[in-house]
């Protein structure tokens, strides 16, 4: 739950996701579950010279398992907390 | 808490705010500073630089030729499904 | 857990960010990617927590590089879950005014676990 979490706390910011087929897509995070299933608002494809199947698009639900990075916006990660419960979750999450 | 290191996940957590070296499907490395992780290896890193490699074939001599391309990501989640390996910072002391 | 401040926001069961998105665009023209690269348009008539999905009057939009996109009629078509990539919502009046007969564009890779 930790990144569930973590992603609650971007809703509304910028990212752009990477899939597993090269395709980045930017937009606004709109919500994420725990699968970290994510929806973005206003989005556009990076290359959409190249990729353009999604002009038409301006709302994507991505699977979380066809994502292959997220980039983050890193002015709005607080990397302090991120790392205190971090460390409180593989304490309490050992031996799961 | 003991910093006791039994499970792979361990040495990992020792690797919290250490530079990390990251091997990934789709010849992807990643180098950075890793900030947060779970069991799955998901994991966020920051100040990333990342390095795809992919090989091509010259199309004159038939040779394959190496391609690398290089960028760096100030802050980076990174799904769990895509690592290979993780390998944390040399401590020489 | 953490970040406790901005728990209310989000949907109300962790999981339910799908079935809350595809309930939303139920009768809505959908344009869904495929693990294996294709996209496929059609008007969203059901689904299932595993987001299956069933599309009606649904076709292939097949894309290439050297010719403008061919449409190739589906019909009723039920994807499974596992291999959709993205579900996009189609802006029906920004799809209309794509000359889709001269838009070209790269197959899109599939996708590699």
């Amino acid at each position: 739950m930790l990144f569930y979490s973590f992603f609650k706390t971007l809703v509304g910011k910028e990212v752009a996701v990477e899939l597993k087929n090269d395709v980045e897509l930017t937009g606004k995070l709109h919500s994420v579950d725990q699968y970290l299933n994510v929806k973005l608002e206003d989005v556009q494809v990076v290359k959409k010279e190249r990729y353009p199947q999604l002009l038409a698009v301006k709302n994507v639900f991505i699977r979380g398992s066809v994502i292959r990075f997220i980039q983050l916006p890193a002015s709005d990660v607080d990397v302090q907390l991120l790392q205190d419960s971090c460390r409180k979750d593989n304490q309490s999450g050992k031996g799961r | 808490m003991s910093s006791s290191v039994d499970e792979p996940l361990d040495l990992i957590r020792l690797s919290l705010e250490e530079r990390i070296y990251v091997k990934c499907r789709g010849e992807r490395e990643l180098r950075g500073k890793l900030h947060a992780f779970d069991r799955h290896l998901n994991m966020i890193l920051g100040e990333v630089e990342e390095t795809v490699t992919t090989p091509e074939i010259d199309e004159e001599t038939d040779e394959e030729i190496i391609r690398t391309s290089r960028r760096t990501v100030e802050m980076l989640f990174v799904r769990g499904d895509v690592v290979i390996l993780v390998s944390p910072p040399l401590r020489t002391a | 857990m953490v970040h406790r401040e901005t728990e209310a926001r989000g949907p109300a069961q962790p999981h339910a960010i799908m079935a809350a998105t595809l309930e939303k665009l139920k009768d809505r023209v959908i344009c869904v990617i495929t693990n294996d690269g294709r996209n496929i348009v059609g008007v969203l008539k059901g689904f299932d927590q595993t987001t299956n999905i069933i599309l009606q009057e649904c076709h292939e939009r097949v894309f290439s590089t050297t010719a403008g996109v061919e449409q190739v009629p589906l019909g009723l078509y039920i994807v499974r879950g596992d291999n959709i990539a993205v579900v996009g919502e189609m802006d029906e009046e920004a799809d209309a005014a794509l000359d889709l007969s001269s838009l070209k564009g790269d197959h899109l890779k599939p996708v590699i676990h």
